[in-house]
């Protein structure tokens, strides 16, 4: 009764919330940094879970697990997607250039300043502080597009370039963020036999990339030849169901072979752009589903990992800007970009929450302190996000709102 | 066709390497492992069948079982029996499309031909098989000892199962050959009809024979009364929920496909808690009819909005992954021990049924008048069985615990047969008309 209940529940909160969360709503401000960006889904997650309700239990958690599994596939597989050669190269390179330096330098930063913290704060083994460490220092370089999806819906800002950039440097980032998250997870898989070992992590690393590789020529042989709308349907949840379960059978990330798998089929095959729209619908839907079950099995941790909280944000915020900053210095092409673009780059949601609940996926006994981590921190950076995007531009002015009737005439 | 042979060789060869040189990390597959497979094999498997001229859900079936326990061993029956809210699902969806496929307008044309075959072959199959396993009845272990009332009574509970026939089948057929037409028109109607019909000759031939086989007591005729209740109440929910449907169409533009499948997922399970909880706590045998619920929903649609089209149009975008996962699940639930432990009986009462299913339809289509293309063919159209028929089944042993397992093992061995012969048939059928538009 309740698997039955907690699907309902989940699958109509996910339909009904794609049709207006992340869309152009005009809400009181205060309201409008929160509402609509998708943490909603985590609080509602949390009412329906084990700390509220107790509708979605431990048991139907576990029976919706590859819901999980099969969610994150397929945003590793859109992900990858979008990820054409043909088309990165048609905009300045300058801009993948930022993006691939303040990710690199956020990393760099965070990881170790989280490494040592962990480690100052528990008892955890060695390999566990570093997984974390590593997990979490790859969430932080993610961008997410809400608070600046809010700004663009809401004021005119000059420079827009800028604002394309900034928006670019929050699509992209989390390439480097999963590049990252793949080296956490090789170490993870190792970590678990006696000790450590750089070629078992690198066995794992080739895997992925084998698995990944291999589905994705599976689809472009099976789309090589004329297909109808339905056969596409079949091939493309096939694939990612397939890529899906190779990864939990292998003890390797779907996020990660789903976006190898992704990545590869977008350079190989024509049909990209139709895949592309086949997916893109439900990825909404999918991504509201995974908030909620991920709300529900949280256990909101308190004491030291408070303290980590506020390190992972405070460190974030500096690393942001520090990278930011040394990309407009190093890149010639770069110089107009204001030094401090780093603080428009803060929201924090999607790929990181994606990455954090693969790493419960494998990990489940140190998901809460993670989750607790990027979602307290995610409430705060949301809250944050807009006005400090606001801050870069000059005289941004509110945009009217114009009501739109329903026959279209305004 | 190449590509579709290398792909169904690779994913077979993966899962082969992953379970059988540990290369894989978990002892135990996945759902989504599992499903991955079935949709990429069951659909390349279908496709090269298809080539060969046979239907695409013969090959989605026998993939299925080439992958299970018996040949390649890549799941067992445990994890696909964890899969049985997919073909829950599933069926809830056939019947959506089942009932939004029956257009009044049609029917009508054809209704003299329907009535008069859902009541010829329901005789004569049931008349058929009960006199063949009644004969046979002396050479079967648990029914040599019974006296002849007993043996009758225990023949008339396979002659009713011999009347089931399978509805998702044939709209999996109608489907994929995108057939249109009388022809398909009768054979769709009369499978959904059926399937209404049986319940009530099942519940009254089963509370017969009970009365026979315990040998105490009357019939109790309230059962009738139930029973229809439980009709009106089903055509009643399933109206009521096919006009929901309609509003979501025109007032909320949702992910349409997943919506329906939920919806038929809350009615098979709010169905069975209700009778669940009618029985537990007011002691009421009440269950309702879950299929029946969706395909009133479905024929609600098609005939009583302007939006049947469009809601099957809707439905027919996601369906092909439905009728592949579910026919690759059946395939894979099939025991082929049961098969071997009685396939001369299940091949006798398999080739009895045919011929009864032959001369039923051909008297029947004589004297409906209808075509002679149409009467001298129709019978390809009724010989698929599946669910419906393993759920009677299922009853016939929570009914009768002391010989019900012995009917279902030969009775299941009929239904694989029935199973894999059906859909051949049926296709051979459309092309034989012209209806076939594939």
């Amino acid at each position: 009764m309740k698997l039955l209940l907690s699907i309902v529940i989940i699958v109509v909160i996910a339909i009904v919330g794609s049709r207006l969360t992340f869309l152009n709503r005009r809400l009181p401000l205060g309201f409008r940094n929160i509402i609509f960006t998708g943490i909603e889904y985590i609080f509602l997650g949390m009412l329906l879970g084990k700390t509220g309700l107790n509708i979605l239990d431990f048991r139907s958690l576990n029976n919706l697990e590859p819901m999980l599994i099969f969610g994150l596939s397929i945003i590793g597989f859109l992900f990858g997607l979008q990820f054409e050669f043909r088309g990165l190269r048609n905009l300045p390179r300058f801009f993948f250039s930022i993006s691939a330096v303040q990710a690199i330098v956020a990393f760099i930063i965070i990881t170790p300043t989280l490494y040592f913290s962990l480690r100052a704060l528990f008892a955890f083994p060695h390999e566990i502080i570093l997984i974390m460490a590593l997990t979490l220092g790859s969430a932080a370089c993610c961008t997410a597009q809400s608070a600046l999806a809010i700004v663009n819906n809401n004021y005119k800002v000059k420079n827009r370039k800028f604002f394309s950039l900034l928006r670019y440097i929050a699509s992209i980032d989390g390439l480097f963020a999963l590049c990252f998250f793949s080296l956490a997870v090789s170490i993870l898989t190792t970590a678990t036999s006696e000790k450590f070992s750089l070629i078992g992590s690198l066995k794992w690393f080739l895997l992925s990339l084998a698995i990944g590789i291999m589905c994705a020529l599976l689809l472009v042989i099976l789309t090589n030849t004329r297909f109808t709308r339905q056969e596409f349907v079949v091939f493309l949840i096939g694939i990612v169901l397939f890529t899906g379960g190779l990864s939990i059978k292998t003890g390797s990330s779907p996020l990660v072979i789903g976006f190898i798998c992704g990545f590869v089929y977008a350079n190989l095959s024509k049909h990209r752009l139709r895949a592309l729209a086949a997916i893109v619908h439900s990825e909404r839907s999918i991504y509201i589903i995974m908030l909620i079950i991920i709300g529900a099995g949280w256990t909101p941790m308190f004491g030291n990992i408070l303290i980590i909280t506020c390190i992972y944000f405070g460190v974030r915020v500096i690393a942001k800007m520090t990278g930011t900053f040394a990309a407009t210095r190093v890149f010639k092409s770069a110089s107009k970009v204001p030094a401090a673009a780093g603080i428009g780059l803060l929201s924090e949601g999607g790929f990181a929450v994606a990455i954090i609940i693969n790493f419960s996926l494998l990990y489940p006994s140190l998901s809460d302190y993670l989750v607790t981590v990027i979602i307290v921190s995610m409430f705060v950076n949301e809250l944050l996000s807009p006005r400090l995007i606001l801050s870069l531009f000059e005289n941004p002015k509110p945009k009217k709102f114009i009501k739109i009737k329903k026959n279209g005439i305004r | 066709m190449t590509n579709r042979i290398f792909v169904l060789l690779l994913v077979i060869a993966v899962a082969f390497l992953l379970l059988n040189l540990e290369l894989g990390q978990s002892q135990e597959n996945s759902p989504v492992f599992i499903l991955g497979i079935i949709l990429l094999v069951a659909y390349c498997l279908g496709f090269l069948l298809e080539k060969i001229g046979l239907p695409r859900i013969v090959g989605y079936i026998l993939a299925g079982l080439f992958m299970g326990p018996f040949f390649l061993n890549i799941y067992t029956f445990s994890e696909v029996k964890d899969l049985n809210f997919i073909n829950k699902l599933a069926l809830a969806f056939i019947a959506f499309c089942a009932g939004g496929e029956l257009r009044v307008a049609n029917i009508r044309r054809v209704l003299k031909s329907i009535i008069y075959l859902i009541f010829g072959i329901s005789a004569v199959v049931f008349l058929g098989i009960t006199l063949s396993v009644f004969i046979l009845s002396s050479y079967m272990p648990f029914m040599s000892q019974l006296s002849i009332s007993v043996r009758f009574a225990i023949a008339a509970i396979f002659g009713i199962i011999a009347v089931a026939r399978s509805p998702s089948s044939a709209i999996a057929i109608i489907s994929e050959t995108r057939a249109k037409g009388p022809y398909t028109d009768i054979v769709l109607s009369v499978s959904v009809a059926m399937d209404v019909f049986i319940i009530i000759l099942f519940a009254v031939t089963i509370s017969v024979a009970q009365v026979f086989i315990s040998g105490s007591g009357g019939i109790n005729l309230s059962f009738l009364l139930s029973l229809l209740i439980k009709i009106t109440i089903a055509f009643s929910l399933g109206f009521l929920l096919g006009k929901f449907i309609v509003f979501l169409i025109e007032k909320v533009h949702v992910e349409f496909a997943i919506v329906i499948i939920a919806m038929g997922f809350v009615v098979i399970e709010f169905s069975h808690l209700l009778g669940y909880y009618l029985s537990e706590v007011h002691d009421i045998g009440l269950e309702l009819e879950p299929l029946l619920i969706c395909m009133a929903a479905g024929f609600t649609v098609q005939n009583f909005s302007k939006h049947g089209e469009n809601f099957l149009q809707r439905m027919d975008r996601v369906s092909l992954p439905i009728y592949i996962a579910f026919f690759a699940l059946t395939g894979a639930g099939i025991d082929l021990n049961v098969l071997r432990a009685s396939w001369v009986l299940g091949l006798t009462i398999f080739l009895v049924r045919l011929a009864s299913i032959y001369i039923g339809s051909y008297l029947s289509g004589r004297l409906a008048k209808s075509e002679p293309k149409i009467y001298k063919n129709v019978w390809l159209g009724f010989i698929t069985q599946a669910g419906v028929s393993l759920g009677l089944l299922a009853e016939v042993s929570r009914r009768l615990p002391d010989i019900g397992m012995s009917i279902q093992t030969i009775l299941v061995a009929t239904i694989i047969m029935n199973q894999i012969i059906g859909p051949v048939a049926f296709k051979l059928g459309l092309k034989k008309v012209g209806e076939a538009n594939v």
